[in-house]
Parts: C-alpha cells; structure tokens; sequence
C-alpha cells in the first residue's frame, strides 16, 4: 500500500465535503476490490473515505413489491434476510453464493455494482430484475447503469445510496462459479417481470448485458426448451486460463436453461 | 496411563496454541532494533541485468543497505549445490549443474527470482525503496516447456550447458522389458502428464537473522522444514563460517509440503543484511511472491507403456519421462522426474519387468523440489492410469484386471524390478478390505440415483504402494529435570503434522510415565546435534525409532537403578506397565521412583553418577519401509457443465504399526486433500511466450477447500508388520497424494465410458471434461 489519508464521515455530506477537498479520493465500501488493489499497489488513492459510519446508506425493506437494499449492506444481510427470502427469494440466493463467508460479511451491494466486475454475481440481479440504483445525484436504470468492463453511469463523487428491486413474478439464478475466485465464470439471472422476461448474464463478457433473443424465445414460452438452439455467439465472450470464449457460450446455455428449471 | 498409550487417538498437544491463534510463526516474533528486508525479485523470465542503480534508493528515507549480484560477488559468498541422490547421466559423468547464488549474478532466468535485497527501518520504507530501485534488464527469448526447452534452437538458459541438458536416467532391465513388450499379446501407451502443482502452505516462506559481532555467530529463525541440512548450507556452503557459528531455528511453522525443505536464497541475504546493517532483518513473502518463488512440484511428461497377456497378466512397464526443473538444480530437484519418479513404478503389481527412463530439462520457471511425495505420486498415477487405459481399451474389467496382477503375499519378501525392498504387505487383502468398504452392492442404485438428475456417476479404485525417504538418522534426546519434568528432543520436525503429540506419546508410553510431562522440542541445531527435519515421511519411521529407542536405552539403565535399590539381579528385573519388578522376589519399584533416585549418589549403583538416566541417541534406518493401501471414489460427472464431484472416498491404508489414528487420518484427509487438488484443480501455468506467471494468486490458482472435498472413510491395515524398524511403522504422511489423484480421475473416466471418453488430462477441469466428452461423441 501506499500512504493516504483515511477518513470515516458519518454522513452523505460529510463524505461528499471530504471527496471534494482531496486529491485523488476513492470511496470504500466493503473493500473486497479495493483492498486488494491498494495492497498489491495497483492504486495509489490520496484519500480513502469509508463510507461504513454513514447511516443512511444501511437498511433493508421489503414491501409493496419493492425490495429496497442500503448500498453498505453486506451479502450475508441479504442472503439471511427473512424478507427478502420471501419478496426475491432469487435475490436472496444469489447473495448466498458470492464468494466466501469473509466475503458475503464484508462485502456491500453498492460496493459490487460501483466496481462492476465483469464476474461478479449482483450486477446479473440488477439487471436481470430491472432495479433501480439510487444514488446522491439521481435514480438510474439498470439497464442504463453498467456501461462496460469495470464502469458505470456512476460520475466520481456520485454515491449510491440504495438499490431497489422489484419483485418478479418469478426468477432464479444460475450460477458456475470459477473454482479458484468463486466468481462467476458465467451466471445467468432469469426473471419473469411485470415489464417482461428479462435474461441477464455475467461473468461471460466484458459487462453484465441481456440476451434479447433468449427473452423473446421465453416471452413466447417460458420453458428450458424454448431456448435450444439459441446461443450466445463466442467471440463477444471472454476468454482466460479457467474458460475459452466457446465453453462460456455453452455454459450461457445450460445456465440459462437451469435458471428457467429452477424459477418453478 | 492406557489412554496415552501406542495406537490411541490423542488430540493433539498443540492443538490449542495453534487453534487460539497463540502460535509462534516468524511474524510473530521481534527483535529490539529489528529491520526489514524485501526481496527485489525478477519482472522478466529471462533477462540480462545490464545495470542496477541502487544510489538514488539507498538515498530514500530509513534505507540501510541494498544487496545486488555485484556485492554477492564481491564478498566471495559461495553457491548451493544441489543434493540430488542422483548426481549422474547415464554415460556416468556428473548431471549438469549451473551455480546456485542466492541472488540473480549476472541474468535472470525466471520471473521471481532475487535480483536484489532492499533492507530499511521499516517495511514499508523498505517496499518503497525496492519499487524505486532503478534496474536495466535487457531482455532475452524464454523457454517455460521442458519438451521445448529441451528442442534444437531453444532459448539457451546457461552458455556452458548445451541445450538446457541437466541430465538423463535410466533404471529397470531395459532389454528384459523390450523382450516382454515384443512377446506379449497387448501393448497399450499413453501420454500422461503430471501437472505442475505447488505447495501454497498457510504460512508462507520468511525468516529473521541476527549477528553479534562480538561472538560472530549468526542466529536464523526460519520457517523451514529442516534446520541441520540448511545450516550446512548457509554456513558451509555460502557464507563459509563453521556451523556452529550459525544457530538455526524453526518456531512453529504453517505447512511445508516439501516447499520448505531446501535452502533457498532469502534466508541467506538476510544473514549478510543483518552483519552488515548490525541489526535484527527480518524478511516475509507475500502471498503472490510464494507463487512466484515457492518451489513447485509434479510436472512431468511421460509416455506409459504397458505391456500384458490375453488373460490380462501383467508382463512389463515402461514409463520415459520428461522433467522441467527450474533454472538451477536446486537441492534436489533433478532427483524427482529420475529416481524419485522411478522407485516405485509399477505398484503394488506383480511386474516381471519394468524400465523407466527420463530426461530433465532446465526451464524459465520456479524451481522444482520435492512436493508431497516426489516422484512416487507421480509414479502411482502414470502405474494406474495406464492399467485403467489398458481395461478400458481392451475391454477388462478394471477393478479385476487390478486384483489379479497384485502381488500376493507368497511373493514376498522381494524387490521389484526397480529394486524396491518389499518386506510386508497384504495387497489383495487391503484391496478386499476396501472394496468391501465402499458399499459395491448399492452402487446401481446410486448410478441410478445420479442420473436421474442428469449426471453420470463413476467408480474407481486406485491401490498404491511407495515409500519412505529422507535423512535416514536421527536424534533423541531425553532429559530429566528434578521437578519431574522430562523434555524429548529430537532432530525431526513438524510443520504440522503433530509431532509434539505423537514422540511425547511413544516416549510416555514405553517409560510408563504421564503423556503431559513431557516437553517437546525440535527445530533447533542446538537443541540436537543432528537432524534430518522434514519430509520422505520420516518421522514415525526415523525419529519415532530414534525416541523409542532412547527409551529402551532409559529403561535398561533404569534396570541398573532398580536391581541396585531392590537388592536384585539386573538379569531379574523386568520393566512394565511403568514399574520394574524383580521376577523372583515380586519387589517391584515404580519408574518415578527410580527417576527420581537417578538424581542421588548415594542411591546410584557405584558405576552411575546423578542424572545418568538424560539419554541422547542415534537411530538410522538401515531399509526405506513400503507404505501402501487401497484408495476409492466415487464421483459425479456433471456432462453438461463438465463439472465434478468427487461424491464419496475411502481408504484402507497399510502405514504398519499405527501410532495415533486421530494423527494418522489427519495425514489421510490432507494428502486426499492435495491429491483432489492435482487431480481436479490445481494447476501452475506459465505464458509460454512471455514466461510470466498467469496463476499468481489464489484468485487463479485453484486450491481445494472444504465444502470441494468428499466424506472420507477411512481404515488401518494392521496385519502385515515391517520388521524393518523396532516400532514396526512405514510412514503415513504421503500416501493421500499417491492414491486420491488416481482414484479420482479414473472414476471419472469410468463415469465417461458410455460417452466414450478414454483419458482426460489432470487437472480435470469442467471444460476439459466438458471438451472430452463433445470430442468422444
């Protein structure tokens, strides 16, 4: 690690008071990323502002349709979470299964989706239910909020608060995970909503984006077998040591099936 | 007394300081006026140094010192050469050997390796100043593949060692085999790789060295796996100081694995730091410098030949062998892919005829040196994969072409073709005992079970037999304290595996005395006049004969003291249940008693003085022991996904005389564990361009954890003792890397069969499995 400044606001206007003070200042979740990152001295931030004090970015609601979740809120508080289980019980399983448990009681909702892994699990959830990312300055659209490998709509002292969820009618998430990372090396998050099918996939391209052309098969049928012979091409996958771009496609397929299986 | 006994479960002794976090690993300890020294390693596979400027560094805040190529030259320090058991090529001159220094001199060839010290004040000052540290590297073409490297017109690693040549091997009746291979009815081969693995102890590699100038003496503590050999090393070898001027310790140490047993570079940069600077440095790897510079182990490619009869009876095995070593021969690397790999080919299997060749080539990579077993997991996996390829491709039934080619008891005493000395042993009776286990008669239903939801299921069974290594003497000593303490010193050591509870147990059960008296020490060169640490699964075998005979040394002096306080003949006296007791008159005098009249003149007999019974012995072995055993899985095979999952595992394990079952089935999940790692997992790759390591964190390298791992059952074969030693053991600690690997990817080939998939190369990832099937149909 470098040297930086350390800081822990208690509030929104704390923080932002501090961000526009310092240098080159990066906010810190649950520093699951970043952490990491500054310990292999891949970042060299002049301030850290943790953002774990701050009130109004923890607590989560269920209700009305509506799953609300605070930014800071960490994966087992989801993944444990009796209100979620019952309004997205989806939702509540995809926590579960990010990484490790160090990871899922450390690690925030806001904190994955500001990051924007390529192989993280939330993002798929986002974008798969249509959520809504609160932030300092406006309410974002899933479908608009994760722009490419690592970036977002987010501007760079622009927070999110909380993320909101609307209950589909149904939905589930299937998961491979890589062996070593326990990320995604690909997950696909199939939701029935009042606005449509949506099929959301991570961990296989360079962001978390949807397959329209399994959503209109499933919008016609909702069954596994609506989506034989629908495949997402490989050269737009990723491809590394633990999967070529061929078998993430393949995989998109088989998860995308289970995902349907599993919605019941 | 009995529930301290020899073959009682205790729970470990040191259990609880490691469980509470109150161990002591080199991070735990401080020295008043301690510094800190980071290792400044090579960003290039291979790389001419052209010019290091160390000036504007050595000017940073806290710096004290900069180590390079050019001091270490200029001090005169002398190389490490390697130890290998095998020092020759077959033509009979001596292997290849470049120098060892403990720092890149000139170039560096391989991505990690030290090319210079940065000591200072503090850790960070001293990260700071390696980052700063200005280096002129003129790169040069690499060579990561030991077949490639090995190729005419390879990047050429050293300019006096013609194509990257440290040595070839030979052993076994070359002509002989070639006979049966022409006679015989079959003949299968196969290529058959041993994947590149490494060790990834908890506790990674870091030690603190101090200096008094006014002694001269050096202190090292070190998390090692073998404080005597590496003392010989630094102080013999490079820093040309008698040994006794160097103290050399090992605390607690967070796993070895075989990773820990050499002398490395660091520890000696360190002592020249702390001579130097004049202060305590202390030096810790990261996590992402233990993969870079931890050495690795397995990779080896070899071709597998087997050749057998119509009836399927065995009659030759032939294995060529290409091994990968690192740049450098490190302190035994040429030994694995030679004898390492070949002592125990074959098996358990009634082979008239076996030839093993090999070929080891210097690369761009980490060093290679000993990982869990060295060579004899290599040697299991290439002996059952081929006898499995052979079933498959035939058309036998594999788990009975196994059982009819196993050696019977009848055969032996014998040595094997490759000259193994197998004494003991009941192979069909292990085999038997674990097919029994494994619950064949509800193995439909469970196929069944599996595919209802999609997945195949497969069963293999992987019998093996290896054998012990390592330094064959060692050390007890027993000392007796007033207070009735005893303290048991000896010169083996533990990186894990329970040492402190297993000695003390041998020693308290044959001295009749109280489990908790006894103190255990290890790891120190003073405490200990010799000491052949860890590895070869030695303890038991080597040191756990050196305590048991201490104590028989006690015991008959003890005798002395008890026929001189009885009024007896010593001839009369007999030594049991902790009491000794003259035969004919029925007296008898507890041990604590004589223990403590030991200390008294005038108790003594005339000839023994006060404290006479502190014991310090020799053992040696004179023959390596014959661990076997029979392993099994069951696993399902996802066919979609290619995932897999090894469902079910068991073990019938033949470790002789068993001196603690809960240490002993430690010692089997964890090899199981490693094992299930190589087979399904793990895998150490290199860019084969640029030579950088692309599995440098745990984020890439896959390591098995809990939840990847099956219920293990797990049984001892008692039935078939070894009177190679007077303790009657043969070693437990590697058995789980020379079963599980086999066990595990032939079940998955038997889970495949119907698809028509014949082999799968380790690591058994679901997209080579997944790939294997889609090419099968």
């Amino acid at each position: 690690m470098y040297e930086f400044q350390y800081h822990r606001p208690e509030s929104l206007d704390e923080a932002a008071k501090i961000f526009a003070g310092a240098d080159d200042p990066k906010f810190l979740a649950g520093g699951m990323t970043m952490i990491p990152v500054m310990k292999q001295r891949l970042a060299m931030p002049s301030d850290i502002i943790d953002l774990s004090r701050i009130g109004e970015l923890t607590g989560l609601s269920a209700g009305a349709g509506m799953v609300t979740i605070g930014a800071m809120t960490p994966h087992a508080e989801v993944a444990g979470s009796k209100e979620v289980e019952k309004a997205i019980p989806a939702l509540a399983a995809l926590a579960g299964g990010i990484g490790d448990p160090a990871v899922r009681n450390r690690g925030t909702i806001g904190g994955s989706i500001a990051n924007n892994d390529p192989s993280a699990d939330y993002p798929a959830a986002v974008l798969g239910l249509n959520a809504t990312v609160h932030t300092t300055a406006r309410d974002i659209a899933a479908d608009a909020f994760f722009t490419d490998m690592f970036e977002t709509a987010l501007e760079d002292d622009e927070l999110i608060t909380r993320v909101s969820f609307p209950a589909p009618e149904k939905a589930a998430y299937a998961k491979f995970a890589n062996p070593a990372s326990r990320y995604a090396t690909a997950g696909v998050f199939v939701a029935k909503t009042a606005t449509g099918i949506r099929v959301a996939v991570t961990g296989a391209g360079a962001c978390v984006f949807r397959v329209e052309a399994m959503e209109q098969a499933l919008s016609k049928d909702f069954s596994p077998g609506a989506l034989d012979g629908i495949a997402v091409p490989a050269d737009e996958l990723n491809a590394d040591i633990h999967a070529s771009a061929e078998y993430r496609s393949h995989l998109i397929g088989v998860l995308a099936r289970r995902a349907v299986l599993q919605t019941g | 007394m009995e529930k301290f006994g020899i073959g009682q479960g205790i729970r470990r002794h040191e259990d609880f300081r490691f469980l509470s976090g109150k161990g002591t690993y080199i991070d735990d300890i401080t020295h008043d006026g301690m510094v800190h020294a980071v290792v400044v390693r090579s960003p290039h596979a291979h790389a001419k140094i052209v010019a290091i400027e160390a000036q504007s560094a050595m000017a940073m805040p806290g710096v004290l010192l900069i180590v390079t190529g050019e001091d270490w030259t200029r001090e005169g320090f002398g190389t490490m050469p390697t130890k290998s058991a095998v020092q020759k090529k077959i033509d009979g001159t001596p292997l290849n050997q470049p120098p060892r220094h403990a720092l890149a001199i000139d170039t560096a060839r391989y991505v990690g390796e030290p090319v210079a010290l940065v000591v200072a004040e503090t850790e960070m000052q001293a990260v700071d100043a390696a980052e700063a540290l200005d280096i002129d590297y003129d790169e040069l073409d690499a060579v990561v593949d030991p077949v490639k490297a090995l190729a005419p017109g390879a990047p050429q690693l050293w300019d006096d060692i013609p194509g990257n040549f440290c040595l070839d091997f030979e052993l076994g009746d070359k002509d002989g085999t070639q006979a049966a291979f022409a006679s015989a009815d079959h003949v299968v081969s196969l290529a058959i790789e041993n994947n590149r693995v490494t060790a990834v102890p908890l506790e990674t590699r870091g030690a603190i060295a101090s200096y008094d100038p006014e002694t001269e003496n050096y202190l090292l503590e070190n998390a090692t796996q073998n404080v005597h050999a590496n003392r010989a090393t630094f102080a013999g070898d490079v820093l040309n100081i008698p040994e006794e001027q160097l103290h050399h310790i090992a605390p607690d140490v967070g796993g070895g694995f075989g990773a820990k047993n050499s002398a490395y570079g660091e520890p000696a940069l360190i002592l020249y730091a702390a001579k130097r600077t004049g202060r305590p440095v202390k030096w810790i790897n990261q996590r992402g410098e233990s993969f870079l510079s931890d050495t690795h182990g397995r990779g080896q490619l070899s071709t597998v030949e087997l050749a057998l009869d119509k009836d399927g009876t065995f009659r030759a095995l032939r294995t060529s062998t290409i091994g990968g070593i690192g740049c450098y021969c490190w302190t035994v690397g040429p030994f694995t892919p030679s004898g390492g790999a070949a002592r125990t080919q074959g098996g358990p299997y009634n082979f008239p005829a076996m030839y093993y060749s090999s070929k080891v080539a210097f690369t761009n990579t980490a060093p290679m040196d000993p990982y869990r077993g060295a060579g004899r997991p290599e040697a299991s996996f290439q002996t059952e994969r081929i006898i499995d390829y052979a079933a498959r491709t035939l058309g036998f039934d594999p788990v009975e072409l196994r059982r009819r080619n196993l050696m019977t008891p009848d055969m032996l005493p014998r040595k094997t073709p490759m000259g193994l000395d197998v004494d003991s042993g009941n192979f069909p009776e292990v085999f038997d005992r674990t097919l029994a286990m494994s619950d064949r008669a509800g193995y439909r239903a469970r196929v069944a079970a599996s595919a209802e939801k999609g997945i195949r299921r497969g069963f293999a069974i992987a019998p093996y037999m290896e054998c012990t290594g390592g330094g064959p003497k060692e050390f007890a000593g027993v000392d007796f304290g007033r207070d009735g303490t005893v303290t048991l010193r000896v010169g083996s050591q533990s990186t894990g595996m329970g040492h402190e509870t297993s000695m003390p147990q041998i020693l308290a059960a044959e001295l009749g005395i109280d489990f908790d008296r006894v103190t255990y020490v290890q790891g120190d060169t003073e405490a200990t006049p010799i000491g052949g640490g860890h590895g070869g699964s030695r303890n038991l075998e080597v040191g756990g004969n050196a305590v048991l005979q201490a104590a028989r040394e006690i015991t008959a002096k003890g005798k002395r003291i008890a026929a001189h306080l009885l009024n007896s003949n010593e001839d009369d006296i007999d030594f049991a249940d902790g009491a000794f007791k003259d035969v004919k008159t029925g007296q008898s005098i507890a041990m604590d008693d004589v223990i403590e009249a030991s200390f008294e003149t005038g108790r003594l007999p005339e000839a023994m003085d006060p404290g006479c019974l502190d014991t310090g012995t020799v053992y040696e072995r004179e023959i390596i022991t014959i661990p076997n055993g029979c392993h099994a899985a069951e696993v399902e095979v996802d066919p979609e996904t290619g995932a897999v999952r090894v469902e079910r595992f068991w073990a019938v394990d033949d470790f002789g005389k068993i001196i603690n079952p809960l240490l002993a089935d430690g010692q089997v999940m964890g090899g199981v564990a490693q094992g299930l790692g190589q087979a399904l997992l793990e895998e150490i790759v290199y860019d084969e361009d640029s030579g950088q390591l692309l599995t440098g964190s745990l984020m890439d390298y896959a390591l098995p954890r809990a939840d990847d791992l099956p219920e293990m059952k797990i049984a001892y074969f008692e039935d078939a003792p070894t009177a190679k030693n007077p303790l009657g053991v043969k070693g437990a600690g590697e058995a789980g890397c020379c079963g599980a690997p086999p066990a595990i990817v032939n079940a998955v080939i038997d889970a495949l069969a119907p698809d028509g998939v014949r082999h799968i190369e380790m690591p058994l990832t679901p997209e080579k499995v997944w790939r294997a099937i889609a090419s099968a149909r």
